[in-house]
């Protein structure tokens, strides 16, 4: 009964939908008040509808209703309540449906908050989201319903155990609340090229949407690769997996946007450029949620098999041709009013950083869809690996980290020698010293040595900027260190909030290259209760087995002390669990993370894992084999991440400056007009 | 005037055309290098049959093939794409996507007994390309 409520809503929701993108359009070209307000009202009544409809299976899932299919195969009775509220996003139709309602929820939002501005802008926002709405509802409606009913069962399937993990229940979610916000900008970038309106105020108005969506787009990242380093057990975070791909390109396409809105607002420069970004980076939104939805990797024939694909393609293609189009009639409206100037100049790094974001979002699309042109060109369904995706990105991403710290200092225009001096030469010093302390140490990578420099070399010159501002505030405004540098944040969110997003990526940089570079793996094959394995300066008594047995399934635990230089650590416990309905076993690693140094030579140790992998055990001997895994400066990595949410959270706020300079725009184009 | 514009045009498009250059380059030898093998399918595999070398193979693991050492780190399977089958043996951490039927590449060199010896082994993640699992055509039908 409920589930039928729940199909018919969807179905009109599909109705409602197609108004709203009607009657806006409509409004647009006749500039209707009422129809503007009508489709208004639809995108309301959307978004209440999918509410409805994501009520219906969420009720569902936890009232066991096994008849609809969806939860049959995604959920079963003694599934934890936690798993049967996320099995709504861990399916196909389930995690369509999610997109769907983050959609139409965005949408509302956004129309309420703009009800009585940016009168000429609105209309096309709305028919741009809503005809993106649309065709997820229509695909919902007709290709994967979430709510299509199948024979009476009395149990469900469940959901995979690897997913039964609290970061793998929020991850989906903020990923797609990434994805998603990026419609906003899209939409009014898309309205603006309509109404001709491509001044600032597009991009003023989209700001904090953007931020929002990209800070979600990397924190659903981040939280991907978190689940990947303790769920799945192989001690890495990062494989360059299609899926992974998928968020990581938008993601760089999304922060190329962001820095390049920058120059239009402060020069206005580069309108076409920040048009075919923000295309670009919702176009590969929709590809991603393609990409890991549709099947085409494995197969070019799976795409056109399943029913999904083509439909997918088809709306991409829409998408992107379609907004590409409507740039290239509008280009003339889209002139710049500055021009480039000196080559050592801000707008030029911010080129130059976003040619390379975009360069590697090339590079990585290429690289994840080679299958598909292989097998289209050769019949050949060739896939690349990993060491490629790395050989190709690195030397770039080490460019990034140094116009990192480049672009946020130097001149717009033309920077002098004087001024560049000022600037870069203590980081550069600075950086200059610790590759040489490095050097001494015994450190003779090349990449490792590389972005180290850079990343101290940023450091120093985001440090240079918190100094001097703060210092100028003492003097005119006599205020104490702690109070200026406070204030000084607190007035210029945007900028110092940017600061600190760069200290979270130089963390992570720090994380990373110090991560792949120097971690060691120990195998120990066969081992006894009782066996001491010595591992770098660190030794791993494994000893004991037991047997664990809960409802949901049946453990091998193993136990191991660990020590370090004499110093009993932790006890780390094992695990190789057997879940009832699955057939091969999961791995539980035990991980201990050094945080503290207790002497100099510990410091190369703060961040540093201790990762024990349980290979394979006999549950009655306990014989077992192990793999420990020492993984230098990982916990920098979450850390950086950390610091850049918290950076981006700043930059998010609303600011006063921004405000005033918002209407600034909107009282130029009043006088232009 | 327009002559400053100019020389201005083209010191800009010299610069963005040299960086995109050397991603190209540094593009095309990445593609090149030994080592950076991509995958490729176990019928191709056969197909282009040679001993030695690294090779990687993506298929699919035959079901009630897989053998386990007890407490070790043996493990032998057999993977098919649907048409060819191939035999592998493999030593170190398996990871719990590992499964029958589950996609799966392997990494190493076949031995002269017809046993594919790799050194890695990797397994796609199951909730994902639900599609493809559901929608794959019977073998050899494209």
């Amino acid at each position: 009964m409920i589930v039928l409520f729940g199909q018919y809503a969807l179905l009109l929701a599909v109705l409602t939908t197609l108004w709203g993108a009607i009657a806006g359009a409509l409004s647009g070209v006749s500039g209707s008040e009422g129809l503007l307000s009508s489709s208004r009202r639809a995108i309301a009544v959307s978004c209440a509808l999918l509410t409805a409809v994501v009520a219906v299976l969420e009720f569902a899932l936890l009232s066991d209703l096994f008849s609809v299919r969806y939860v049959a195969q995604n959920s079963h009775m003694t599934q934890p309540l936690q798993y049967k509220v996320s099995a709504l996003w861990s399916g196909q139709s389930g995690s369509l449906l999610l997109w769907a309602w983050i959609l139409s929820v965005y949408s509302a939002v956004a129309v309420a908050i703009y009800r009585r501005k940016h009168r000429a802008l609105m209309p096309w926002v709305q028919a741009t989201l809503s005809g993106v709405l649309l065709f997820f509802v229509y695909v919902l409606a007709m290709v994967t319903p979430p709510l299509a009913v199948g024979a009476p069962q009395a149990d469900g399937a469940g959901m995979n155990p690897l997913l039964q993990n609290y970061w793998m229940m929020i991850h989906p979610p903020t990923l797609y609340l990434g994805y998603v916000g990026f419609a906003v900008p899209f939409a009014f970038g898309i309205a603006a090229l309509l109404s001709r309106r491509t001044g600032e105020v597009w991009i003023r108005t989209t700001r904090r949407w953007t931020i929002f969506a990209w800070l979600c787009l990397g924190t659903g990242i981040l939280l991907g690769s978190y689940w990947a380093y303790i769920e799945l057990g192989w001690g890495g975070y990062w494989a360059w997996d299609p899926v992974e791909n998928a968020s990581f390109m938008p993601w760089l396409t999304g922060t190329a946007f962001l820095h390049s809105v920058i120059v239009q607002e402060q020069k206005r420069m580069l309108k076409v450029w920040n048009i075919v970004l923000i295309i670009l980076t919702f176009s590969l939104a929709i590809f991603g949620t393609f990409l890991t939805r549709s099947g085409v990797l494995s197969s070019v024939h799976a795409f056109t098999g399943s029913g999904l694909g083509p439909h997918f393609g088809a709306f991409l293609a829409l998408v992107l041709c379609g907004s590409l189009a409507l740039l290239i009639w509008r280009l003339p409206d889209l002139r710049s009013e500055h021009r480039l100037d000196s080559l050592v100049s801000r707008e030029s790094s911010f080129l130059l950083n976003n040619l390379v974001l975009v360069g590697i979002a090339f590079a990585v699309f290429v690289l994840t869809t080679w299958p598909i042109w292989s097998e289209l060109a050769t019949g050949k369904n060739v896939s690349m690996g990993q060491p490629i995706f790395n050989r190709v990105t690195i030397p770039w991403f080490l460019v990034l980290i140094f116009l990192s710290g480049i672009g946020p200092v130097i001149a717009w225009r033309r920077a002098s020698f004087r001024s560049l001096r000022n600037s870069f030469l203590g980081p550069f010093v600075a950086a200059a010293g610790v590759a040489v302390v490095l050097l001494a140490a015994g450190v003779r990578q090349v990449y490792p040595l590389l972005f180290y420099f850079c990343s101290v070399f940023v450091l120093g010159t985001i440090a240079g900027e918190f100094w001097r501002g703060a210092r100028a505030r003492m003097k005119t405004a006599g205020e104490s260190f702690a109070e200026a540098l406070g204030r000084l944040i607190w007035f210029n969110k945007r900028r110092y909030g940017g600061y600190i997003v760069h200290l979270g990526v130089v963390l992570c940089v720090i994380g990373i290259a110090g991560s792949s570079a120097y971690k060691r793996e120990y195998t120990f094959e066969q081992v006894h209760p009782g066996t001491k394995m010595e591992c770098d300066s660190y030794r791993l008594t494994y000893d004991r087995h037991r047997l664990e047995s809960l409802p949901e399934y049946s453990s091998v635990v193993m136990e191991a002390t660990l020590e370090r230089e004499g110093r009993r650590l932790a006890v780390l416990p094992a695990e190789k669990r057997s879940y009832q309905r699955v057939e091969n076993p999961t791995t539980e690693v035990a991980i201990y993370s050094s945080f503290l140094p207790r002497s100099v030579r510990d410091l190369a140790r703060v961040g540093e894992d201790v990762y024990f992998i349980p290979v394979n055990v006999d549950p009655e001997s306990g014989l077992a084999s192990f793999k420990i895994m020492i993984n230098p400066f990982v916990n920098w990595l979450w850390l950086g991440g950390v610091v850049n949410i918290l950076g981006t959270g700043l930059a998010v706020l609303p600011d006063r400056r921004e405000r005033r300079l918002m209407a600034l725009a909107l009282e130029e184009k009043r006088a232009v007009a | 005037m327009s002559g400053g514009t100019d020389a201005r045009k083209i010191k800009f498009l010299i610069t963005g055309l040299l960086v995109a250059g050397a991603m190209v380059a540094l593009f095309a030898v990445s593609l090149n290098q030994p080592g950076a093998a991509y995958y490729i399918s176990v019928t191709d595999f056969k197909r282009g049959q040679a001993h030695g070398d690294n090779f990687r193979i993506n298929g699919k693991v035959q079901p009630d093939s897989i053998r386990r050492q007890p407490g070790g780190m043996d493990l032998s399977f057999t993977m098919t794409d649907g048409t060819s089958l191939l035999p592998v043996r493999y030593h170190g951490v398996v990871p719990d996507t590992f499964a029958a039927k589950a996609d799966v590449v392997v990494e190493g060199e076949l031995g002269a007994d017809g046993v594919f010896a790799a050194h890695t082994l990797l397994a796609k993640c199951p909730s994902k390309y639900e599609a493809a699992a559901q929608a794959r055509p019977p073998a050899g039908g494209g």
